[in-house]
């Protein structure tokens, strides 16, 4: 009985003009999506590669130098692009893609897409996960929102109950058969993703099983829609009706929902401006030990204790270079007041994301977005650790340096020149972002609200419809 | 026939709780959303104010210090190289707050706000090319975007429009009250039209006491900002009736309710999704920025290069500038031969940096060509000007910023060069910002698209309906 319905909708769905014209649209844009896409992932890819090569040529090909001012002339981090980036750009536009690592200071990425685009890049771009996530919904609305109106409509409703038909399997029929065609569409679009990924050249850690669950997410996401949809068909007085209630449903849940989160959070835990961020910064910087500043409390305690454990009266009379020994002593103060600054700050992050899986009880768009970025790694939590990745880089740097001036160089010698193969001492920076159980676990909280959705709507949908 | 009509479509409106449900939801949506940009906004205020209120105590510890210093007393609370009688140390710690502030309508529209900052603090060292108009924000905050008046007016307003008016001839048809009506002494088209223009009157009117309503809300002199005020009235119904033309058009042309709500969604996810999200994309390739991280790389190396030759630039900028030439060459600093240096690299990186100004500017102006396309690229363009968040607005305030930076340098350059010393008296001489808005966009010329897009679809309308009359099927089909 079931497929007998699947075949029946399914048949009516394919004559439908509208559906057709739909679905030409959407693989169309799909098609285009995932084209400009690839090239722009390899683009960027491209770009990164040279960048890193060049930016490592010139760090190696610094010559003899002082290392504190090879620490002043700092290197970069660049971020790479991921492969899954092809489906979800996710907040990789806002976020910059370069770290400026140097002696004395942690820099906030530069450079991000959106700051070089005009307002209309606000709009959104034609991607993937525009389309995965907006438009394919949409598109179950088109699908299923006259599934039970028209049977009301065309008087069939009556002829079906006289069939004798439970009430569950007419809904499973039709929920089958509405969902249908948009599994197969996405399927269509994550074979054709994983074929171009599988294509380009040096795909970094791509992997099917990440890929796989990605499409099982948009599919659950997908299922939640029928559901809602199917429910408010069967409750709709007629077909019009029913489509007004869906896409103010869709309204809500795609657009209203994240932008009033968006607010609620921002009021909620504001971050600081960048200047008021960088005041606070410098004043604990101040307030603590300056590897620049012999008139610190601090460094002169270091000092008095080094002078005495060493028997000698003078820091020139130590060992070693005092300047190099207290500059890495600074740069391990401000390292902690960065610490210390950037905790608060990612603490307001973490806040923030408290409250947008709180605010996802009112849209199951929420904990899809958030799940979908994770996966592709193109999520806020992915930059923080490449952000937190590069800062460890660049205090290892600073020690490396430092190190180097304490050992073979005099107190107060700043001609001392260090010889290039110090250089080569400090390995290039590289990153490696969370994998898929990795995610998994950060995202535990979104998979959970995604099930919850799931179970409600369809729990209620087939409540509903049992006694038809 | 239309004061008929007109009293029987009230009736009808009230009843069916439309009126009641518009001025509700309209009014909900519009203080809701000038509720969550007036938060930005304040916010906005609140920050620069600190900035402002931090400059004055530190001008007055400044102030103290110089005093002293001037009197022969020693300072200790400072290290010596942050004494303020350095010109560079004056002109580094001491800086300005050049900040952009907020125009009356700003909470209309966030626009970029959120991705730019709003005060800058130039220094005489600092670099103009790497002054960082950034904010720090949450990417994902950026990615959602706010629930703004542009946003309601943008997004929802049509789709409220599309609820309103999908059914106008359809309901007639599915009820089969359309047989009487056409047996009326009025042509179908006609009395489409009036309806649809009714319906159209009432959603002004509604969103003008809810445009009205939200601006007292939120204290907006009404004499002061007038013509920004017609602006955004004049944009936002110039929309409406785009979108009710469309509606129009559709009722004529489809057949049923469902199908009329489909086609005009249809429009919508094209006009406001699709169309715009292409149009950046479009724009984007045809002027692709480029490579930021080539950007650094270049810079870099130039960098490199300057700092390695600083006496030889420092002799050739004194050569062009021999007034600040000194007998005794021992007398000059680092700072001599950094700022040389700094003016080298600047000129040495200009044609690097205004190829990203150009491109954007190339941008923009490839957006102003294509926003014929969609209403709603014109309508957001328009919006975010009247709020002064648009693209051109934080370019524009970046140049006067840069303009500032070079003013605040100028003032200590010379200081630096003679080797005199920054003084008490030199304070109240300091350069000031002041922001202004010097944007203007092309409000009648944006009004006049949008209105003739909506001409061209009743035009359309019209045919359509001739068409469907001639083959006999507008009643029965």
């Amino acid at each position: 009985m079931i497929r007998k319905i699947i075949v029946k909708e399914s048949k009516e769905i394919l004559r439908d003009g509208r559906f057709k014209i739909a679905l030409g649209i959407v693989l169309v844009l799909l098609a285009l999506a995932v084209f400009i896409g690839a090239k722009q992932y390899q683009n960027t890819q491209d770009q990164y590669r040279e960048a890193e090569n060049h930016e490592r040529n010139m760090w190696l090909n610094q010559g003899e130098k002082n290392p504190h001012s090879a620490a002043h002339y700092g290197t970069y981090a660049f971020k790479p692009k991921y492969p899954l980036s092809l489906i979800d750009q996710g907040v990789d536009k806002y976020t910059g893609v370069s770290i400026y690592l140097e002696a004395h200071k942690r820099n906030e990425a530069q450079f991000s897409a959106a700051s070089d685009q005009t307002g209309l890049s606000r709009f959104g771009d034609l991607t993937p996960d525009f389309i995965l996530l907006f438009i394919v919904p949409l598109l179950i609305i088109l699908i299923g929102y006259n599934s039970f109106t028209k049977e009301k409509e065309n008087g069939t409703f009556s002829l079906l109950k006289s069939q004798g038909i439970s009430g569950f399997k007419l809904s499973l029929g039709k929920w089958l058969a509405t969902l249908l065609p948009i599994a197969v569409i996405t399927a269509l679009l994550f074979v054709l993703a994983a074929i171009i990924l599988s294509t380009l050249k040096d795909f970094g850690n791509f992997h099917v099983a990440t890929l796989l669950t990605l499409f099982l997410v948009y599919l659950l996401y997908y299922m939640v829609f029928t559901n809602l949809v199917l429910f408010v068909s069967y409750k709709a007085k007629n077909s019009g009706i029913s489509l007004v209630v869906c896409l103010t449903l869709w309204i809500i849940a795609c657009f209203v929902a994240p932008k009033t989160a968006s607010n609620f959070a921002d009021k909620k835990y504001p971050y600081p401006t960048r200047q008021e961020f960088a005041t606070n910064v410098l004043k604990d910087k101040e307030a603590g030990l300056d590897g620049h500043n012999p008139f610190s409390k601090e460094a002169k305690r270091i000092e008095e204790n080094l002078l005495k454990e060493h028997g000698v009266d003078s820091v020139e009379k130590l060992p070693f270079n005092f300047d190099g020994y207290i500059m890495q002593k600074g740069e391990e103060h401000e390292a902690e007041v960065y610490f210390k600054h950037y905790k608060v700050l990612k603490e307001q992050f973490y806040n923030q994301t408290k409250t947008y899986r709180t605010l996802a009880a009112i849209s199951p768009f929420l904990p899809v977005r958030f799940l979908s970025m994770s996966l592709a790694n193109t999520d806020y939590e992915t930059h923080w650790s490449f952000a937190d990745a590069a800062e460890k880089h660049r205090v290892a740097m600073q020690a490396v340096l430092n190190g180097d001036l304490v050992e073979n160089s005099k107190t107060g010698d700043w001609d001392y020149l260090a010889q290039p193969e110090l250089w080569e001492k400090i390995p290039a920076f590289s990153y490696e972002p969370p994998g898929l159980s990795e995610n998994l676990r950060r995202n535990t909280g979104n998979l959970a609200l995604l099930g919850i959705w799931f179970a409600i709507t369809f729990s209620i949908l087939f409540v509903v419809t049992k006694k038809i | 026939m239309l004061s008929y009509n007109f009293k029987y479509e009230l009736k009808l409106l009230l009843r069916s709780k439309w009126i009641q449900i518009l001025i509700v939801v309209l009014l909900a949506l519009f203080l809701f959303a000038g509720y969550n940009g007036q938060q930005k906004v304040t916010k906005r205020i609140a920050d620069i104010d600190a900035a402002q209120l931090e400059m004055k105590n530190a001008d007055a510890i400044m102030l103290s210090l110089l005093d002293s210093i001037e009197n022969g007393l020693s300072v200790n609370s400072v290290p010596y190289w942050r004494t303020p009688d350095q010109p560079t140390a004056a002109g580094n710690n001491y800086p300005r707050v050049a900040a952009m502030t907020p125009n009356a309508l700003t909470f209309t529209a966030v626009g970029q706000s959120d991705l730019f900052t709003h005060y800058i603090k130039p220094t005489v060292t600092g670099e103009d090319f790497t002054l960082n108009f950034g904010e720090l924000s949450s990417p994902v905050q950026l990615l959602f975007g706010s629930f703004d008046l542009a946003f309601v007016i943008i997004y929802l307003l049509p789709l409220i429009i599309i609820a309103f008016s999908y059914n106008i001839l359809s309901y007639e048809k599915e009820h089969g009250s359309l047989k009487l009506l056409a047996s009326e002494p009025i042509s179908l088209f006609r009395w489409v039209l009036q309806k649809v223009v009714l319906r159209f009157f009432w959603i002004a009117v509604i969103t003008i006491l809810a445009i009205v309503v939200t601006l007292v809300v939120n204290q907006v002199s009404f004499p002061g900002n007038l013509s920004k005020i017609l602006a955004f009235v004049g944009l936002t119904l110039s929309y409406i009736l785009f979108w009710f033309t469309l509606a129009f058009l559709i009722n004529l042309w489809l057949g049923s309710s469902a199908k009329n709500a489909v086609g005009l969604m249809g429009f919508w996810v094209i006009l406001v999704l699709v169309a715009p999200a292409a149009v950046n994309q479009m724009v984007n390739a045809l002027y692709p920025m480029p490579s930021r991280t080539r950007m650094v790389n270049e810079m870099r190396a130039l960098k490199a290069a300057s700092s390695k030759k600083q006496d030889a630039i420092l002799a050739s900028y004194l050569r062009d500038h021999p007034e600040y030439a000194q007998q005794d060459t021992a007398k000059y600093s680092y700072w001599h031969r950094y700022m040389a240096s700094q003016k080298v690299l600047k000129q040495e990186l200009e044609p690097l940096l205004n190829t990203y100004e150009n491109q954007i500017k190339k941008q923009q102006e490839g957006i102003s060509k294509l926003r014929i396309i969609s209403p709603a690229i014109i309508m957001q363009e328009s919006l975010s000007g009247i709020a002064g968040t648009s693209t051109l607005n934080y370019e524009d305030y970046r140049k006067q910023v840069v303009d500032f930076a070079g003013d605040w340098r100028d003032y200590f350059l010379p200081l630096l060069y003679r080797n005199e010393t920054f003084t008490s008296g030199l304070v109240t001489g300091l350069p000031q910002f002041e922001y202004r808005e010097r944007v203007k966009i092309p409000v009648l010329l944006n009004i006049l698209l949008i209105l003739s897009g909506g001409v061209l679809l009743s035009g359309l309308g019209l045919v359509l309906y001739q068409r469907n009359k001639a083959r006999g099927n507008l009643i029965s089909n």
